[in-house]
């Protein structure tokens, strides 16, 4: 009680203070608006870098340093003010990380939350002390938490997926599975799409085993050597994850079963796409871009100034963007290599 | 019975061995049992059951340094992050050669180990802090030095022969398990070495009195742990191929399941090298069989959890 009554007094305060910032700034500000963006509306950032906060959990794999070096990378080339954190893996630091940055008093606060759940009340109370919050990724349990969320189609990644397992096998053969971290979202969405889409073939596919194996490419190759000892026909591998995949591919490499199936990832990382221009074995990934951090830097930019996206006719950034989990096959590899990470 | 040396004569022996030695075959027999029931076609083919030993081996020769650790009363809680941080540093020489990625795997998991045991000896830290320390600095170390990119080792053929090859059809980690295991039961059983470990973890003063130097047998213990962590790490990177700061996940505590599973006492002063054996073939059997059956890996964990929890009810018994 006394902690969340502290709580609520800081970010009364940062708002206060917040709102004196903007206030001074825009007095003294009145410099003309960019070439080609729509005019900033009453009570936006103008005359001073926007000053972002963004909270991620620790960028112990490839997607999620990515996902830092991106907001990064972005901030600097949109002279965006930025202060990161990173390095929490549990949700519990995760928000006295924010709490950190929220006395901080930045513009807008991005968070990609460990967890969506624990993290929503932090967000909301961000919210009603009147700084917007960009949401990347794993979503809160409430809309009433951000201001604006952008990330990949989970779903959308097994839906493609098994769109494309159909097609190459004609809707007919064995498929084994290999998840991510089970009993999070991203792992059910991209088993419900998948399980979903193979639907159409009526029964011509079959999923022969499915077993999670953390993202991690040690659990990938154990994993699938097992299924390799218990399957003995399998025409297609699905995977969860490219850095975990990179195992079963050796795990399939090592029992010589490569000319029996293909293998297929998720995300987009630099060595599964050099693996699918050579073809054959690897033979697609979906996209879930970490490029979606870059973006969320500049949505915050655009929201802290009130500006909306230029192409369209609105003059404030939408509430929801999702981003397409983007089929890459051998065709179209050479087109988005320059998102691989 | 500190150690598990052969019995003087059969009878008296038999009487002595404890309940838990008897345990962990009789397992391991029920497991085989069962797998062969349920699946017939698979599980009892020398291919899956070469693969078992093979999937036991990286944890497996963990567990056996582990095993000398504990026998010691100590922990070492840093084994799975030393992994990665091993592989990684092999990974910086890998332009170099196998053999300097291997000198480097393994250079660099003595390193860490040595640290592990000056800071217990001569730094007085307890074990489960230091190697807790261990744990932290290991895995910031693995992902700094790799800026948090596995680093591909497709080149270099010969280290992945040691870690996807065959010699007379049985796969290299397995065999380089089962030579570990021999050599950490002669070390044990048949050395000064051995019987200076066990005596220092029973009783530590005594030890002192009979003119054991313990810190000397504790560095050592930690020493050799790291070593083991080395040969893992060389066979983990032989089969991915790769180098990543992220493998080694929760390997200490599967290490520690194992050698307690085993009959080693978690208070030091009593350790079976067989036992540990026994251990980390129990749980890798029962990896292959729920996954063989397609069982839920939450089921795994409970039927893990079950065991160990069993097992060590029953050594508290004798």
């Amino acid at each position: 009680m006394r902690l969340s009554r502290i709580l609520v007094l800081w970010v009364a305060i940062a708002a206060l203070a917040l709102t004196a910032c903007t206030n001074e700034a825009s007095d003294g500000g009145g410099d003309s608006a960019p070439e080609g963006t729509s005019a900033p509306q009453a009570g936006g950032v103008t005359g001073r870098p926007v000053k972002v906060a963004f909270s991620a959990p620790g960028a112990d794999h490839g997607w999620l340093k990515a996902i830092t070096d991106n907001a990064r990378k972005a901030a600097e080339d949109l002279d965006v003010d930025l202060v990161l954190s990173e390095g929490t893996n549990d949700s519990a630091s995760q928000v006295s990380q924010v709490e950190t940055l929220i006395s901080q008093k930045p513009d807008v606060l991005v968070i990609l939350p460990h967890e969506g759940g624990p993290l929503t009340p932090i967000a909301q109370q961000a919210m009603q002390a009147g700084i917007p919050v960009v949401n990347v990724d794993r979503e809160f349990s409430t809309p009433a938490a951000f201001r604006t969320w952008i990330g990949g189609d989970n779903y959308g990644i097994g839906k493609s997926a098994a769109d494309f397992i159909a097609n190459e096998l004609n809707c007919q053969g064995n498929v084994v599975e290999i998840q991510g971290v089970a009993g999070i979202s991203v792992t059910e969405q991209r088993t419900k799409g998948f399980t979903d889409g193979i639907k159409r073939c009526n029964g011509g596919i079959k999923i022969v085993a499915s077993q999670p194996a953390d993202f991690l490419p040690d659990k990938g190759l154990q994993v699938m050597e097992t299924m390799l000892q218990g399957q003995k026909d399998i025409k297609a591998v699905y995977t969860h994850d490219d850095d975990m995949a990179m195992g079963a591919v050796q795990a399939i490499r090592n029992a010589n079963r490569q000319d029996e199936m293909f293998i297929t990832g998720a995300g987009g990382s630099k060595d599964a796409m050099n693996l699918i221009s050579e073809g054959d074995l690897y033979r697609a990934t979906f996209l879930y871009n970490p490029s979606m951090s870059a973006s969320a830097i500049s949505l915050a930019k655009l929201i802290a100034e009130r500006k909306g996206l230029t192409e369209l006719v609105e003059p404030e950034v939408p509430s929801r963007i999702e981003l397409p989990a983007t089929t890459v096959t051998k065709e179209n590899v050479a087109s988005v290599q320059n998102l691989a990470y | 019975m500190a150690v598990d040396s052969p019995p003087r004569n059969a009878l008296a022996g038999l009487r002595q061995v404890p309940i838990q030695e008897l345990v962990l075959p009789v397992v391991i027999v029920a497991l085989l049992v069962a797998g062969v029931i349920i699946k017939p076609d698979v599980f009892p083919t020398s291919d899956n059951l070469l693969n078992v030993l093979t999937q036991a081996s990286i944890t497996g020769i963990i567990a056996i340094g582990m095993t000398f650790v504990i026998a010691t009363g100590g922990i070492d809680l840093s084994v799975g992050s030393v992994l990665a941080a091993a592989s990684i540093a092999g990974g910086l020489l890998a332009d170099n050669g196998t053999w300097m990625f291997m000198l480097g795997a393994v250079g660099f998991a003595l390193l860490l180990g040595a640290i592990n045991g000056l800071a217990i000896t001569w730094g007085r830290v307890v074990p489960f802090i230091a190697t807790l320390a261990m744990l932290t600095i290991a895995r910031g170390l693995a992902l700094w030095m790799s800026d948090k990119t596995p680093i591909s080792l497709s080149e270099l053929d010969i280290l992945q022969r040691v870690g996807s090859g065959r010699v007379l059809g049985v796969p290299v980690p397995a065999i380089v398990f089962v030579l570990v295991t021999i050599a950490g039961w002669v070390l044990l059983n048949r050395t000064t070495f051995g019987r200076h470990t066990i005596a220092v973890g029973g009783n530590r003063s005594a030890a002192r009195i009979a003119g054991i130097r313990s810190n000397r047998v504790v560095f050592a213990v930690y020493v050799l742990t790291g070593l083991c962590v080395g040969i893992s790490a060389i066979l983990l990177s032989g089969r991915l191929a790769s180098a990543s700061p992220v493998v080694g996940n929760l390997v200490e505590l599967d290490a520690i399941a194992a050698v307690v599973i085993g009959g080693t006492a978690l208070a030091g002063g009593k350790a079976t090298v067989t036992g540990t054996f026994f251990g980390v073939i129990t749980f890798a059997l029962i990896f292959n069989l729920l996954n063989l059956l397609n069982m839920p890996s939450e089921i795994q964990g409970i039927v893990k959890g079950v065991l160990i929890l069993a097992a060590v009810a029953l050594q508290r018994r004798d």
